[in-house]
């Protein structure tokens, strides 16, 4: 799910990325190049013990009869093997490492550009939704438009599934702010729908969360746009 | 008093350099349309959500891992609509393989678009960018242009006219990209 949001929003962030990112990546060079062992950098083997298949490949080959013979060969794969399974073993390690890593520069970026004082999310939810066909939201936080999103009939699928959309993520000062949010649709009948829900908020000292959750108020037969403070 | 059409000797070799400059203009004109480069070659194609003309919307990234094809066309632009059906065809034999197609129209007005949208009665999602936020991120200076991007997202060709040679280059290079 997580990812989800993350794909959700990383079309709408990337141009605020992409200068954090730019001097982010030169790091994680940096470090999994000090991160990586020898061997897979190519470097020589220090020591008898540290043989490669690179080098064994290098290694002068044997007479053409003696490698031929069903013994050399059997001789030669049971040799190999646990060579070339040191070797996986290697890279899966490398690319858990990597992995991490890249979990850990996410983290770090995320708070870097926006710290828990002032941060600021916007999630987005969707219950049922037999009466509106999400088309698009858009938002504006004291006046000024944050984000106006655009979903793919891919996207609502996920979003009834369950899924939960970060919306915005943003930086807002301490203080009083007001957010409004637009929703554009298909409504029941199918008819053009829009409709809007605004909250006032007091932001902390700590993140806030606020949620706009698409319900389906079944005693009217209509849907129902709410924007819930996580406190 | 009538006009005559000069028969001079002197008004006629005027005539015939004038012609001569012309048709070597439009030449090397269409020259360097044709080989104008193309700044997002090998970039990462710029990411959009836009609106169908008919049907739900669209977002690029959503077809990661498929070689797409974006055909910028206008309701005004009469070869767009044979490029378009020609497209279409391409999308009938090669959507097995991992193909995406998308039209944009660049229309002004979206009723128009639409209509033409309507009309053109292809198989894959015509588009409409009005505020041409998409067009101007590919840098469309030409219609009908087709830019393909392969399955890594990358700009990979950009085909700034049609005819039937340039389909042929179009389905030379599709397929390349497909048997990738």
């Amino acid at each position: 799910m997580l990812q989800m949001t993350r794909a959700m929003s990383e079309a709408d962030e990337t141009p605020r990325r992409a200068a954090p990112a730019a001097l982010l990546a030169p790091l994680l060079a940096v470090v999994l190049l000090a991160a990586a062992p020898p061997t897979a950098l190519g470097a020589p083997p220090a020591g008898p013990e540290a043989a490669t298949p690179a080098a064994a490949a290098s290694a002068p080959a044997p007479p053409p009869g003696e490698a031929d013979s069903p013994l050399a060969t059997a001789g030669a794969a049971a040799e190999s093997s646990p060579d070339t399974r040191g070797l996986d073993q290697e890279i899966q390690d490398l690319k858990k490492d990597v992995v991490d890593l890249n979990k850990d520069l996410f983290i770090l970026e995320e708070e870097l550009l926006f710290p828990a004082n002032t941060q600021v999310a916007v999630f987005l939810s969707v219950d049922v939704g037999q009466f509106f066909g999400l088309d698009s939201v858009q938002l504006k936080i004291d006046r000024k438009e944050v984000i106006n999103y655009l979903y793919t009939p891919r996207e609502v699928e996920a979003l009834l599934k369950g899924g939960v959309q970060r919306l915005y993520l943003g930086n807002l000062k301490v203080g009083g702010h007001e957010l409004v949010a637009f929703f554009n649709g298909k409504g029941p009948n199918q008819r053009a729908y829009k409709r809007g829900a605004s909250l006032r908020f007091e932001k902390g000292v700590g993140a806030k969360y606020l949620e706009l959750k698409i319900d389906d108020r079944q005693k009217k037969l209509q849907p129902e746009f709410a924007i819930k403070d996580w406190e | 008093m009538s006009w005559q059409r000069p028969n001079h000797p002197v008004w006629r070799e005027v005539a015939q350099r004038w012609l001569r400059v012309a048709v070597i203009a439009l030449g090397c004109s269409a020259a360097v349309q044709a080989e104008l480069p193309y700044a997002l070659i090998g970039q990462s194609a710029p990411d959009f959500a836009l609106r169908a003309a008919v049907g739900g919307n669209a977002r690029l990234s959503e077809h990661r891992g498929e070689v797409v094809v974006l055909s910028f066309w206008s309701s005004r632009c009469t070869p767009c609509r044979t490029q378009l059906a020609a497209l279409n065809r391409s999308l009938t034999t090669y959507h097995s393989a991992g193909l995406a197609m998308f039209g944009i129209g660049v229309d002004d007005d979206p009723a128009q678009a639409r209509d033409f949208a309507r009309s053109a009665s292809v198989s894959f999602e015509l588009l409409l960018d009005p505020a041409k936020g998409v067009s101007r991120s590919y840098q469309v200076d030409n219609l009908p242009m087709t830019v393909l991007i392969d399955r890594s997202g990358t700009v990979r060709t950009v085909l700034r006219d049609y005819s039937p040679e340039s389909e042929q280059l179009y389905l030379q290079q599709l397929r390349a990209l497909l048997n990738e």
